[in-house]
C-alpha cells in the first residue's frame, strides 16, 4: 500500500431548510419549507502517502471538517471517490474502523457521569483489544498526556484540557494507524496547545500513523505539519510543503532594524516599504529577491545597531492566499 | 458479544448516576397503579358484579399485570436515539465497531433489568398492603405463550421508538414532538395500560388490534389471564410476529435512508 488516503473528486452537497426571523417565519417554513442546496465539498482530490502528517487550512466553512467527516465514514459523498487504508469508508467495516479515529474538538465520547476509566474499558471491548495490549496502551498514554491521576474522576468535573486529553486517550486505545484531528488544540491554554502538539508530533513518528489535522491556530502546522492542503469554499487551493506555501504568497520579507540616530532617516523608504517607523526601530518590507541588496544598503548608509531579516507571519501568507483565490476563481 | 455486555455494565451504571430521576420515574408508575386500581375496584366492589367477562379478581389481576409487564416493555432507553441523531452525537457511535441497533437493544435490556427488579419490589409492597384477590396462572403453556408474546412486545416497542427516533434526519427539530404524541398519546391509550382493550366498541376493537400497540401490554397481560386461547391467541401471535417483521425491515430501510442524508453536525 502506497497511499493510506485517496480522495478524487470528491463533492458534498447539503440539504437545508432555510427559515425567516420569528414565529411567522417558523411557520411558513413549516406549511412550505424552503430548501436550499449548500455545496460544501466541489470536487477535491489528494492523496496521502502512509505516515504522512498534513494540515488542513481554511476559513471556517471551508470544508475541511466535511472532508474528514467524509474520510471516517460519516457522510455519503455526493460524487467521488474517496478511499481509506483501501477501504471505502462508508462500508464502515469493522476492520476499517478498528484502525481510524476521529477526534473533534467540541463532540465527546466520554461519559458524561462516569469516571474516564470507564468509557476506556467499554471502549477496550468494542474495538476487541486484549488485556495486554489495552494496559501497555494506556499506560502510556495516560503518561504521555499527564492524566494519571484524573482517571477516577468523573468526567463532569474535569477541565476542558483535562477532559480533552482523555477524549484523545479514548481515541486513540485502539492505536488507529489514520488519525483525523479537528481542531484538536482549540479552547486550550498555551501549556496545553503545546502538550497536544508534542504528543501529536511523538504520535505520528513512533507509530508512523498518518496523520490529517485541521486547525486555526498556527503554530500548531508550524510545528507539525511539512505538508499544507489550503481549502476555501469547498475547492483546494494549495497542496505542498508550508515553504512552498510561503514562498508563493510571500512576495516580500521582512527586514526589522535598531537605528542608533535619526540622521537621514526620511531616504530610508527608499529602500523599501516602511510598514512602521518609532525611532529607534523601523520596519521595512522588501522584495524577496531584493532582500540581500537591501539589507547591505541600510547597513551601509544608515546608523543600524541590529537588524533580522524574517517571513511574513504565516497567517498573513494564509489570508493573502485565500484573498487571491477568491479573485482567481471570479 | 462481549463488548455488548461492557455496554450492559456501563449503562446500569449511568442508571444509577441519575438516581433521583429515576426513583422519580418509579413513584410515577406507582401512581399509575393505584390509580387504575381505585377506579376499578370502586367500579367491582359489589363482588358478583362482572363487565366485560372481567371479574373483580381478574381486572385487579389486569392492573398488577400491566405493572410487570410495563417495567418489561415500556422502560426503554431507545428514545435518545433522537436527540442523538438531532445533535450529530450519533457520529460517536457510527466510528465505532459496533452495532448501534445492539448497542440500544442492551441499553434497553439493562434499563428493564433494573426497572424489573424494583417492579417486583413495588409489586409485592403493593400486594401485601392492598391484598387484592389475584389470579396466578398454573399452566406451564400458557406462561411460555406469556413470555412469548412479552419477547414480541419488547421488540416491537424497540423498533417502533427506533423508527420514530429516524424522524430528526430529515427534520431536526421535531424529534421530542413526536416522542410525546407517540409514547405518551398513542401507546398509553392503545396499549392497554389504561384500560382492556375489549371493552371498546367491537368494530373499534379489531382497528386497534390491527395496529402493533395493543400487543405492547393488553394482548401478553390477556394471555397471562388465560383470556385469549385457541385460533384467537395463534392469529394474536401471528399479528404481533408479522408486526415485528415489518417494523424491523422498515426500520433498515428507514435507517439507511436516514444516514445517507445524516449530516454529522454539530462540528
Amino acid at each position: 500500500m502506497n497511499r493510506a488516503i485517496v480522495v478524487d473528486r470528491l463533492v458534498k452537497n447539503f440539504e437545508i431548510t432555510e427559515k425567516e426571523p420569528g414565529l411567522t417565519g417558523a411557520f411558513k417554513s413549516f406549511f412550505s419549507p424552503k430548501k436550499k442546496e449548500v455545496e460544501a465539498l466541489k470536487g477535491v482530490s489528494f492523496a496521502i502517502q502512509p505516515g504522512e502528517l498534513v494540515g488542513f487550512i481554511g476559513p471556517n466553512g471551508a470544508g475541511k471538517t466535511t472532508t474528514l467527516k467524509t474520510l471516517s465514514g460519516l457522510l455519503y459523498p455526493t460524487s467521488g471517490f474517496v478511499e481509506v487504508l483501501e477501504y471505502d469508508p462508508w462500508e464502515k467495516k469493522p476492520e476499517f474502523l478498528k484502525q481510524i479515529s476521529l477526534v473533534m474538538g467540541q463532540k465527546n465520547q466520554l461519559w458524561w457521569d462516569l469516571p474516564a476509566i470507564e468509557t476506556f474499558e467499554l471502549n477496550r471491548a468494542i474495538y476487541e483489544i486484549p488485556s495486554r495490549v489495552y494496559e501497555e496502551n494506556l499506560k502510556e498514554l495516560v503518561e504521555l498526556l499527564e492524566v494519571e491521576k484524573l482517571l477516577t474522576t468523573p468526567v463532569r468535573k474535569l477541565s476542558l484540557g483535562q477532559r480533552m486529553r482523555m477524549e484523545l486517550t479514548a481515541a486513540l486505545l485502539h492505536k488507529p494507524k489514520v488519525l483525523f484531528l479537528d481542531e484538536p488544540t482549540i479552547g486550550l491554554d498555551l501549556v496545553a496547545q503545546q502538550k497536544m502538539r508534542d504528543f501529536i508530533y511523538e504520535y505520528n513518528r513512533k507509530y508512523e500513523a498518518t496523520i490529517l489535522l485541521t486547525s486555526h491556530n498556527m503554530d500548531d502546522l508550524v510545528d507539525l505539519a511539512r505538508r499544507v492542503i489550503v481549502i476555501n469554499e469547498g475547492r483546494i487551493l494549495f497542496d505542498g510543503a508550508l515553504e512552498e506555501l510561503v514562498n508563493k504568497y510571500a512576495k516580500e520579507k521582512i527586514i526589522k532594524a535598531t537605528l542608533s540616530n535619526e540622521n537621514g532617516i526620511a531616504d530610508i523608504q527608499k529602500i523599501g516599504k516602511v510598514k512602521k517607523l518609532i525611532f529607534p526601530q523601523v520596519i521595512l518590507s522588501v522584495p524577496r529577491e531584493a532582500t540581500a541588496i537591501a539589507a547591505s544598503e541600510l547597513l551601509q548608509n544608515f546608523p543600524v545597531d541590529d537588524l533580522t531579516i524574517e517571513e511574513i507571519p504565516i497567517e498573513d501568507v494564509i489570508r493573502k492566499a485565500f484573498k487571491s483565490g477568491r479573485t482567481n476563481l471570479r | 458479544m462481549r463488548k455488548y455486555w461492557s455496554v450492559f455494565k456501563i449503562s446500569f451504571e449511568q442508571e444509577f448516576a441519575y438516581r433521583l430521576n429515576f426513583i422519580l420515574w418509579r413513584v410515577r408508575n406507582v401512581f399509575q397503579i393505584l390509580l387504575t386500581y381505585f377506579l376499578w375496584s370502586t367500579v367491582f366492589s359489589n363482588p358478583q358484579t362482572q363487565i366485560f367477562g372481567y371479574d373483580r379478581a381478574k381486572i385487579l389481576t389486569y392492573v398488577f399485570g400491566i405493572m410487570i409487564v410495563r417495567a418489561l416493555v415500556l422502560s426503554a432507553r431507545a428514545m435518545d436515539v433522537s436527540s442523538d441523531v438531532a445533535r450529530g452525537d450519533l457520529s460517536n457511535y457510527l466510528l465505532k465497531p459496533m452495532s448501534y441497533f445492539k448497542y440500544w437493544f442492551t441499553r434497553d435490556i439493562s434499563s428493564k433489568a433494573l426497572n424489573l427488579i424494583f417492579a417486583a419490589v413495588e409489586f409485592i409492597a403493593l400486594f401485601v398492603i392492598l391484598r387484592p384477590p389475584f389470579f396466578f396462572q398454573g399452566s406451564v403453556v400458557t406462561l411460555f405463550v406469556f413470555l412469548a408474546s412479552i419477547i414480541l412486545a419488547v421488540l416491537i416497542y424497540f423498533f417502533l421508538l427506533f423508527l420514530i427516533s429516524s424522524i430528526p434526519f430529515w427534520a431536526p427539530e421535531i424529534g421530542w414532538g413526536s416522542h410525546f404524541l407517540v409514547t405518551v398519546v398513542i401507546i398509553e391509550a392503545l396499549s392497554g395500560s389504561l384500560f382492556p382493550i375489549n371493552i371498546l366498541p367491537v368494530g373499534l376493537q379489531s382497528i386497534v388490534m390491527a395496529t402493533p400497540f395493543p400487543y405492547l401490554i393488553y394482548f401478553p397481560v390477556e394471555v397471562y389471564l388465560g383470556n385469549i386461547g385457541g385460533n384467537a391467541l395463534i392469529g394474536g401471535l401471528m399479528v404481533a410476529a408479522a408486526w415485528t417483521g415489518v417494523l424491523w425491515l422498515s426500520l433498515n430501510f428507514i435507517w439507511q435512508k436516514g444516514l445517507k442524508v445524516y449530516q454529522a453536525i454539530g462540528r
